[in-house]
């Protein structure tokens, strides 16, 4: 059997789920879950970056982005609470898939998952995926009632035309500005300004990446609530999430 | 820490006797059968070593070739060989000029083999 009939027969694609929390004081809950998918297991690409880097090779994003869709959607029933799910999708999905958000919305019917508690997270949005076709897909997901976060802001092709193009309603800062920005000022400033903007657009930031105590300290010190990072918790399986006793945020 | 090589081919049994051979050499091997898998695995894993048939479709492509040029521009450090049946003095000219280490002519006892392995690895673990 090939690597790409091992993606696609059922189950070869699993799920794993990590939250984004809210901080408010000492306490924290779960504000959303961003599904991780891992690849077909004991092949090489059961890790994700291997996966995502061979399927896009293949130019096969648009079918892996909607098997990993439907995967996320089948185990988000067994999830604590009934927080936002996080689903990433290749810009290049948005761009040549002009029935993304139809397949979405029946997937959702199909897993009885609100679209309202659905993000859809931007990723790997390089040239040419800038497209009259991506703006298209990103609207008809809105008219669903579907939110917008874009990943890695501030690195390679998250810039402000992204930003301007997509009006996210989340802007995930990239870790790369996280990581150690309790003790680097320029770190702050940048975190800050992006905070900023993402108020001024009216949507929130969200800080990933978050390793360290003083880390997620000096992120909420500038205001951003909303954190993600192996400090608060690794990725997991929503069986071994649903055993933790984080309170969740209805979306 | 072990030296770790990815072998590519497209022909199953030769990639498990190549496995079998080189982890008891105190190898970490990993294989992969097509162009695109070898892509994503060296796209994200550090390779001492990369052993490469130069035919992995079983077409008259020369997939091998594309590795050599795919490594030399992402991960320099990475030492190359490349084996073929069908080998030419031109694709030969043609593998060298692309950083090819060492470019070996099929069949080739395993022993041969591990020797160049060996020599190439020697220090980069």
């Amino acid at each position: 059997m090939s690597l790409w009939d091992r993606i696609i027969e059922p189950d070869g694609l699993t799920t794993v789920f990590q939250p984004i929390f809210r901080i408010a004081g000492e306490g924290r809950s779960t504000y959303a879950y961003e599904a991780l998918t891992r690849g077909p297991k004991g092949t090489n690409i059961e890790r994700s970056d291997v996966l995502f880097e061979y399927v896009r090779r293949k130019h096969r994003e648009s079918e892996v982005d909607l098997l990993s869709i439907a995967a996320a959607l089948r185990e988000s029933r067994h999830l604590p609470g009934e927080p936002s799910l996080s689903l990433n999708v290749h810009a290049s999905t948005l761009e040549r898939d002009d029935s993304l958000a139809g397949s979405l919305a029946m997937l959702c019917a199909e897993h009885e998952v609100p679209l309202e508690r659905i993000i859809i997270e931007i990723v790997e949005h390089a040239p040419p995926w800038s497209g009259p076709q991506l703006l298209a897909s990103l609207a008809e997901l809105r008219a669903l009632g579907v939110r917008i976060a874009l990943d890695d802001v501030g690195l390679g092709q998250s810039n402000f035309r992204m930003i301007l193009d997509c009006h996210p309603n989340l802007l995930k800062i990239d870790r790369h500005f996280v990581n150690g920005c309790h003790a680097d000022p320029h770190r702050r400033a940048v975190l800050l300004s992006i905070a900023d903007l993402a108020v001024r657009l009216g949507g929130q930031a969200v800080a990933e990446g978050i390793e360290e105590e003083r880390d997620l300290k000096a992120v909420t010190d500038l205001g951003i609530d909303l954190v993600q990072g192996y400090l608060l918790c690794l990725p997991r399986s929503s069986q071994a999430l649903r055993d933790a006793e984080v309170p969740a945020e209805v979306a | 820490m072990r030296p770790r090589i990815l072998i590519v081919d497209d022909e199953e049994p030769i990639l498990l006797a190549l496995r079998e051979y080189f982890v008891p050499l105190q190898y970490e091997v990993d294989c992969a059968r097509e162009l695109e898998e070898a892509e994503a695995l060296l796209s994200h894993v550090h390779y001492a070593l990369l052993i490469a048939d130069l035919r992995l479709t079983g077409s008259q492509g020369n997939e091998g070739l594309e590795l050599i040029r795919f490594v030399r521009e992402r991960s320099p450090w990475t030492r190359i060989v490349v084996l073929t049946g069908y080998g030419s003095a031109e694709i030969e000219s043609e593998a060298v000029g692309r950083g090819v280490d060492a470019f070996l002519q099929k069949p080739m006892p395993l022993a041969d083999l591990a020797e160049i392995a060996s020599a190439l690895t020697r220090g980069t673990a």
